[in-house]
């Protein structure tokens, strides 16, 4: 295995990129993740916030104590993972993390494996999806990302530009990911657009250090709209427009309670806004 | 192999490993400094916790080769008074989570000399202790200054 | 004088018949109360080296040469090996040697659980042995898997035969009952997760074969690997100094430690084998799941006249079928008791001892059980519960109970509960709840002890006894302190190797002090009567002060040795204790939040005060975990452990802490040994579970039957409330909820 450590983006030639490694150590450890080459982008990836734009290389640690950005985004980074993690992991890094679906992590030939059944549905699936969930039951572990949907930020990549649900996509037959991110495709920075009020509200099964059962971000968009965000709820961010939207849930058997647990966690948040 | 240039506790390392060793193999298997634990080995319990710049972080997921910066181990904090603020408090029970909850603590009481116990237990989060010393070690934390 | 007597040996809540060799125990208890030493905090001895790092675990053994083993395990939850092929493993860079099903012991062919042990490489490093086990061709013959108890008991796949027992008459106290309460109560698997995880490393020194191990038990590994060897036992040197956490599963050697022993003999090396986190999830036991159909009658006055227990334990592949039913056979004054306990054979990993088997599953159920039928009767849960009051252990005298003692003190953390009713709000319920707690922790013989004590007035107590983080350590050297009237800093305690210093207790069954403690206390006196004569001698008075009687011994030791006396023939030696706790529970979002538990226990004499708080401290916020978020979960298809690291098994984190208030009723067992003292590592799991239960019932009148209470079974128990409720509105009587 061989390690790079480019300095800009120009320099950027294929790989395995890995910031905080949070996610990417452990995948290469499980044999998840193949890699013969890495790419330590840590020369290249922004990191900090400036007038509304955060780089994707600022730590969870960093935004979780940041005046400068809006109530949702520092709450899902305060609550997210352990203080450890939070130290080590960046925003960028957050936004790709891999779902928590135990089939998937270990390595059962599932559909986001390439494989043709989703084990979860007929399986243990106590913490997977109520949305979206009939070609895999997968539940997205991202609270910070959830937030950032909310807000309505957009993304900047070496490539492009693009609203962050757009980075999200629901896996089907013929293409298995979760993201939109191509090959060599890097994100750079966060850019938040100003909204009147948000915050965000996780439900965990301790106080600390746990994904999401359900994680709900709520933001007021400075033209009085409101953007509601779930984590944990479905395989990719899941975008409501009302917490009676909630009744569409289509929960499998022991996912049920997260219907209940969602609707009250939107209603507060809601109120918490207004 | 490759060459890895490390500072640990003060002192200066140049080492052969692999690319893709870890930190915490590097510390206890090529420096001999067990007093950083290996729990879990996949950044779930915090037993490995290093500093690197006074931030904590997780040795086991760390590639050492990505490490910048000082890395400060339980072997460089045996002399802080949180030691003998643990052993005052019974904070420690097998022992094994302990070096990892030393470094934290001491990187939480050197950006906050007097913790409330919110901010402890916030910080403290991702250090597991299995036989449940908690209490104590939020005695130890609160009371590392007498 | 030695005695040797035919007698009942407890550990763990298992009793056998053994022949053993009793010393007389002579020395009359010290007074009640704190003493000089005992009975006043001490901070461990040991904390400097293991808070510093300095603790040498045998995670941290490294010896010149060492290889390290990987161990192939089963993928399948039931299968045989038709045909092994090593030999591509051997061919792999740093390979050493292999060994395949039969050629170490625990490697077998038929596979009973996925992680079962099959075979194992030694290479000179851990990914080189770790690859080397992937490259192990393995023809597998795939068998039924049968993970669902109730089936397994329907169709007799037993590990043994159904245990039943019944006193008095059942079926006609329950038809003569008042009221009759029945509730099916489940519990879940559990996994220890020591930190430390199960690890071994052996190497041979001439015939003799010396095993560093994490053990709760030196001589019961020294017995197992001579036995299972042929070797002699003094060919068997065994060494723990310091331990990080067992909690019950490390009582004995397992694959691990015969996998090291076989390939270090193959390779003439030193050789570690050591779980990996996830191979901890599998295959190093835990606590089993129960299912427990309940059923109670009793007359309108209290009195509990009948209790029912069909008892199922999801033992597993392997190990035994612990006593879910003891409590409800126990805890209470109840003539008619029946209860049969099945321990279903599933081909899921095997169930090992963890802190209180059997007994923190059946108080939960028991206890749970008990405040519904407070509920029924109207009667307040503690006013209940002190009706029923055992006066004897099945006609068999106490040698010690202050369980009334320990109801009294709970009396005002009790009250508590109306003004944390009236701190509930239309989200936030809060209640209180309690559950009383029985259990063994009465040790027993045989254990032994020396002290030396040396000119320089420093005394040191030598025994292979283990410390497994309980602060025994501590304990045993505040114990010959106080004999020797020395200060505490000039007692130190050898321990952890089996080559130097006698048989000592396992570390398990909550028996470390009240079996070691007595021997060291008997060595100590045999020292300090030496000291005495000398005195004597030297014409100073017998009770001179010890280091001005040894001053003058230069190069001279005092060496004194003591054992373990017998228990109280004809007693039943038993800890006992209640919980109170506060629980606040969201009734939008199912989140239950433990506010305070108020833990009395009652272990005869308390030796550190400070050590026996944090021990109940632990053993409650393990139980946290066990009752609000861990559960070790399996595919229903293929029968393998899916939450296999830790961040899917979810222990508590230092912000999930209650604040806990921790009191001792602190009097020595009269009957009970030279101490007075119970063990105590056990007692504070006991009750917690149902304890937390009561009061998520007492906040909110959702009956939560399932552990862990996670939202999901709270949810559930809340919305069967309202159900309920609304139902009997609809008949027209008032809604209690």
């Amino acid at each position: 295995m061989e390690l790079l450590r480019p300095s800009s983006v120009a320099e950027l030639d294929g790989g395995s990129f890995v910031h905080g490694g949070t996610e990417v150590v452990p995948l290469l450890r499980e044999g998840l993740l193949q890699a013969q080459r890495l790419v330590d982008v840590r020369g290249v990836v922004p990191r900090g916030v400036r007038d509304g734009v955060v780089g994707a290389g600022t730590t969870l640690a960093q935004l979780e104590v940041e005046p400068a950005i809006p109530e949702a985004l520092r709450e899902a980074c305060r609550l997210a993972s352990s203080p450890q993690l939070r130290n080590m992991g960046s925003l960028g890094g957050n936004l790709l993390q891999a779902t928590r679906c135990w089939y998937w992590r270990l390595g059962y030939d599932c559909r986001l494996h390439g494989g043709d059944r989703c084990h979860a549905r007929e399986g243990e699936h106590r913490e997977h999806a109520i949305f979206a969930n009939d070609f895999c039951a997968s539940a997205h572990p991202s609270d910070v990302a959830a937030a950032l949907v909310a807000l309505g930020a957009r993304l900047r990549t070496n490539r492009r530009e693009l609203a962050v649900e757009d980075l999200y996509r629901l896996p089907d037959e013929a293409d298995r990911r979760t993201t939109t991110l191509e090959d060599g495709e890097l994100l750079l920075e966060v850019e938040l657009p100003p909204v009147d009020a948000s915050t965000y509200l996780k439900a965990m099964d301790r106080k600390r250090w746990s994904f999401p059962q359900v994680g709900v971000a709520v933001a007021r968009q400075a033209d009085g709209s409101t953007r509601i965000a779930l984590a944990g709820v479905a395989p990719v961010p899941w975008l409501i427009e009302s917490v009676e939207e909630l009744e569409t849930a289509t929960p499998l058997p022991r996912t049920e309670w997260k219907v209940p647990l969602a609707q009250a966690l939107v209603r507060r948040a809601l109120a918490a806004l207004a | 192999m490759s060459e890895l240039r490390l500072t640990i506790n003060g002192g200066e390392h140049v080492l052969d490993v692999p690319v893709g060793t870890s930190l915490a193999d590097v510390l206890r298997e090529e420096l001999e400094l067990t007093g950083t634990k290996i729990a879990c080995n996949e950044g779930h319990c915090g037993a490995c916790t290093v500093q690197v710049d006074g931030v904590p972080r997780l040795s086991c997921i760390t590639l050492a080769h990505t490490v910048e910066g000082e890395v400060t181990t339980i072997e460089g904090l045996r002399e802080h008074p949180l030691v003998e603020a643990f052993v005052r408090a019974d904070a420690v029970q097998c022992g094994f989570c302990t070096p990892g909850q030393v470094v934290s603590a001491a990187a939480l009481v050197a950006a906050r000399p007097e913790p409330t116990r919110d901010e402890i237990r916030h910080a403290m989060a991702g250090n597991i202790c299995r036989c449940g010393t908690y209490p104590k070690i939020e005695e130890a934390i609160l009371t590392w200054q007498d | 004088m030695a005695r040797l007597i035919r007698t009942e040996k407890e550990v763990e809540g298992r009793f056998e018949e053994v022949w053993i060799v009793v010393e007389e125990d002579p020395l009359e208890q010290w007074p009640a109360g704190p003493l000089a030493v005992v009975g006043r905090p001490a901070p461990r001895q040991d904390a400097p080296e293991r808070v510093r790092g300095e603790a040498r675990y045998t995670a941290d053994i490294k010896l010149p040469g060492m290889l390290h083993a990987a161990v192939l395990r089963s993928p399948h939850a039931h299968a045989h090996v038709r045909r092994i092929d090593l030999a591509p493993a051997l061919t792999l860079p740093g390979v050493r040697a292999a060994v395949g099903p039969g050629e170490a012991h625990g490697l077998e062919e038929e596979a009973g659980f996925s992680g079962a042990p099959v075979a194992a490489v030694a290479a000179d490093t851990l990914a080189q042995a770790q690859a080397a086990v992937e490259a192990v061709d393995v023809e597998w013959e795939e068998l039924e898997v049968v993970v669902d108890p109730d089936e397994a008991v329907k169709r007799g796949l037993l590990r043994d035969e159904p245990r039943r027992r019944e006193r008095g008459d059942v079926e006609r106290a329950l038809a003569g009952a008042d009221v009759v309460v029945e509730t099916t109560y489940r519990t879940q698997t559990v996994l220890h997760n020591s930190l430390e995880t199960h690890q071994a490393v052996c190497e041979w020194q001439g015939d003799t074969l010396h095993v560093y191990i994490s053990t709760q038990f030196i001589w019961g590994i020294r017995q197992a690997v001579s036995e299972t060897l042929g070797l002699p036992e003094d060919k068997v040197r065994v060494v723990c100094e310091f331990m990080g956490g067992g909690f019950g599963s490390k009582n004995g050697p397992d694959e691990y430690t015969y996998v090291a022993a076989e390939l270090a003999k193959r390779t003439g090396r030193a050789v570690r084998c050591a779980l990996t986190r996830r191979e901890e999830h599998t295959s190093a036991g835990n606590r089993n799941a129960t299912i427990q159909r309940l059923r109670a009658g009793a007359r309108s006055d209290g009195t509990i006249v009948a209790l029912v227990g069909e008892f199922t334990n999801s033992v597993g592949w392997s190990g035994w079928n612990a006593s879910t039913e003891g409590p409800m056979w126990m805890l209470y004054d109840c003539e008619n008791v029946r209860t049969v306990t099945y321990g279903a054979q599933l081909n899921t990993p095997p169930m090992k001892a963890f802190r209180a088997p059997g007994f923190v599953e059946g108080t939960f159920g028991l206890e749970c059980l008990i405040d519904e039928l407070a509920a029924r009767l109207d009667v307040d849960p503690l006013e209940l519960r002190r009706r029923n009051y055992a006066g004897s252990n099945e006609g068999t005298p106490y040698s010690s109970k202050n369980l009334e003692e320990c109801y009294r003190r709970a009396e005002p953390h009790w009250e508590r509960r109306h003004e944390a009713h009236a701190r509930s709000d239309a989200v936030w319920k809060r209640g209180v709840g309690m559950a009383s707690q029985i259990w063994y922790g009465g040790g027993g013989p045989p254990s032994y002890a020396w002290v030396r004590l040396g000119s320089d007035g420093r005394a040191t107590v030598i025994t292979a006894m283990q410390d497994i983080g309980t602060g025994t350590r501590t304990a045993m050297a505040q114990i010959a302190a106080e004999e020797l009237r020395l200060p505490l800093e000039n007692v130190e305690v050898v321990l952890g190797d089996s080559a130097r210093g006698p048989y000592a207790s396992i570390s398990a069954g909550s028996s470390t002090t009240p079996s070691m403690g007595p021997a060291v206390r008997a060595a100590a006196a045999d020292a300090r009567e030496q000291v005495e004569d000398i005195a004597e001698q030297r014409g100073l008075p017998r009770d001179a002060p010890v280091e001005e009687v040894v001053s003058l011994l230069e190069e001279s030791q005092i060496l004194g040795k003591g054992a373990r006396g017998p228990n109280p023939s004809g007693m039943s030696v038993l800890t006992f204790g209640v919980h109170v706790v506060e629980v606040a529970v969201d009734v939008e979002t199912g989140e239950v939040v433990v506010e305070r538990v108020a833990a009395i226990h009652d272990v005869g004499r308390i030796v550190n005060p400070l050590g026996a708080s944090s021990q109940v401290e632990g053993g409650i916020i393990q139980g946290i975990g066990h009752t609000l978020s861990e559960e070790r979960l399996l595919d229903p298809e293929t029968g393998r452990v899916l939450t296999t690291s830790l961040d899917a098994y979810r222990m508590p984190t230092i912000a999930d802490v209650p604040e806990i208030v921790c009191e001792f009723v602190d009097r020595p067992d009269e009957h009970l040994t030279n101490l007075g003292s119970k063990g105590l590592g056990e007692p504070p799991i006991v009750p917690i579970a149902a304890a937390i239960a009561n009061a998520v019932r007492d906040a909110t009148g959702a009956d939560v039957h399932e552990l862990p209470i996670s939202r999901e079974e709270m949810l559930r128990a809340l919305r069967e409330a309202e159900q309920q409720a609304r139902e009997k509105e609809k008949r027209g009587a008032p809604a209690t909820v």
